[in-house]
């Protein structure tokens, strides 16, 4: 709460009266206010800010003392903790001068101000990025896509600032198009989702912007987050489309949903709060075609859920990204399937009967949301879980193997799209990474 | 002794605006709530307006539904606007968890 009270510009605190989670049970015993009705009404009367200033100004320089470098980096990972800007990792300290080598990849100025990251409002600047890359052991040429990133998050049309507080752990999805992926080293095949030695740009750009989530946006567990359980969200999920892998005629994800021409170098950010593998070839002796529509059934009918998550982005936003290896692509292309034609699909079978809804209690959450078109549909039977078929994402990744798809469940008020710009000397920060990490892995 | 000098995460945080005044006393005073009509607060915040009026003499005490409620609008400056000009002393807003 003190984190949303920030946020709105005012001094980080509040008056304000807790109790125990149990309170705000249905059919809760409420008679605690009674006995504590004195700090209700201090609150109006007696309660002052403990701030009084105008600002906190600059983020100082800290400094930590050891017996040997090795003694001085752990004490420098015990004060993290202890201030609670941790992850549990390990971090890497972000001295000037690695924060300076970082900032080599900036194409902005470093003072620049992003905006104030939600709900606590930390002033964001292409330094604090800096400073968060430089933590999660990034690279200068990864800076760019985590600048776009977080220009992402901080539009309001991307819904952070509730999701940063909000109980059903989101996470953010970042989705790199264009030739940045490969150059940064970025994996758009096996593993794209999970930790990898020779493609570990992911890793440290979604663990940066996690980091600044929780350091400069306030969203520790149990304090300024409520989200249960927090599921991935030491490094969110940073991948590359495989471009190389799109069939003829299928359009990049960043083209289909934000426009950007094809080449361009772009990511887009939506939020999901479930990830899950969906076993989509068959087992037999099926033909290519009943491969294909078992397939799409299979992940329409696991979408077919009424937990309400979509229901965040039901008008604007998304109620999943599907993910599907290129030899599949190429293989539903042979068949004539499309992009579009599989989002048809997914918004036809994923349909849910009212019946079913009815006893889930969804009509209730429905009846309540913010959108007069979410609202609406509660006239449609079987009810959609998403207003129209262009909400589904659809992005060609994975390993070159035609089992699996995946689905991030979405809980995305909105998809947000940036350009990537690049610092002028790019490709000599690609050069560096070819002498530090050596050759690219193909 | 081995120094490492490095920057502080958490950033900063711009303060832009006053938290409102209080009020001196509660006795006669005007007092809204704003309620999100999540966690029980259609229990808690009548509960919290009997109290108060059972406690000061003279206060009154808006009905709960006096505003917009709902998570959805409470944040809007439509809702601000009429808080404002309903001519309260203090508002109490609830509920979060």
């Amino acid at each position: 709460m003190t984190n949303a009270v920030a946020g709105l510009g005012l001094a980080p605190d509040a008056a304000m009266v807790t109790f125990p989670i149990e309170m705000f049970l249905p059919g809760s015993d409420i008679s605690p206010l009674d006995a504590r009705r004195q700090e209700f009404y201090d609150g109006l009367t007696r309660w002052r800010s403990a701030f009084d200033r105008g600002g906190d100004g600059e983020a100082p320089m800290l400094r930590v003392e050891g017996a040997s470098a090795e003694d001085a980096l752990a004490r420098f990972n015990h004060q993290m903790l202890a201030n609670r800007w941790g992850d549990g990792l390990p971090l890497w300290p972000p001295t000037r001068e690695r924060v300076d080598w970082i900032l080599r990849g900036a194409a902005q100025p470093r003072a620049r101000t992003l905006g104030a990251f939600p709900p606590r409002g930390g002033v964001t600047t292409v330094e604090s990025c800096a400073i968060a890359l430089a933590m999660a052991g990034g690279r200068p040429e990864y800076l760019p896509v985590l600048v776009a990133a977080v220009e992402a998050f901080l539009d309001p049309e991307s819904g952070s600032e509730a999701l940063q507080a909000a109980s059903g752990s989101a996470f953010p999805v970042v989705i790199v198009n264009g030739p940045i992926g490969a150059r940064i080293r970025l994996n758009a095949g096996f593993g794209c989702l999970g930790p990898d030695p020779q493609r570990p740009a992911g890793a440290s750009i979604g663990r940066a912007l996690r980091l600044l989530q929780q350091n400069l946006g306030g969203a520790l567990p149990g304090i300024g987050t409520m989200a249960n359980y927090g599921g991935l969200r030491h490094t969110n999920l940073v991948f590359a489309e495989d471009e190389a892998s799109l069939p003829a005629g299928w359009a990049p994800h960043g083209t289909e949903r934000h426009g950007f021409a094809p080449g361009t170098s772009s990511i887009s950010l939506a939020f999901a709060n479930g990830a899950t593998n969906i076993r989509r070839r068959g087992a037999k002796k099926e033909t290519p075609e009943e491969d294909a529509l078992q397939g799409m059934h299979r992940m329409a009918d696991f979408m077919r859920v009424p937990n309400m998550a979509g229901l965040a982005g039901y008008e604007h936003g998304t109620p999943g990204i599907v993910m599907i290896p290129g030899v599949v692509a190429q293989t539903m292309a042979g068949l004539g399937w499309t992009k579009a034609s599989m989002r048809e699909f997914f918004w036809e079978y994923s349909r849910i009967p009212l019946a079913d809804l009815r006893r889930a209690g969804g009509p209730a959450w429905i009846e309540i949301d913010t959108s007069k078109v979410a609202r609406e549909s509660l006239a449609v039977d079987p009810w959609p879980i998403t207003a129209q078929p262009d909400n589904f994402l659809i992005v060609v990744a994975g390993g070159g193997h035609p089992t699996n798809s995946y689905w991030l469940q979405g809980y995305s008020p909105g998809v947000v799209g940036r350009p990537v710009p690049l610092p002028a000397d790019f490709e000599r920060l690609i050069a560096e990474a070819e002498r530090d990490l050596g050759p690219a892995a193909p | 002794m081995i120094s490492l000098e490095f920057h502080d995460p958490s950033g900063a945080i711009e303060v832009k605006q006053p938290h409102a005044a209080r009020v001196t006393a509660l006795g006669g005073k005007r007092v809204g709530f704003v309620s999100n009509e999540q966690w029980q607060a259609y229990r808690m915040l009548p509960r919290l307006k009997t109290l108060l009026e059972a406690d000061f003499p003279g206060i009154e005490v808006l009905p709960i539904d006096a505003f917009p409620q709902g998570n959805g609008v409470i944040g809007s400056e439509e809702t601000a606007a009429l808080v404002k000009a309903s001519g309260v002393d203090a508002v109490i807003i609830g509920n979060a968890a």
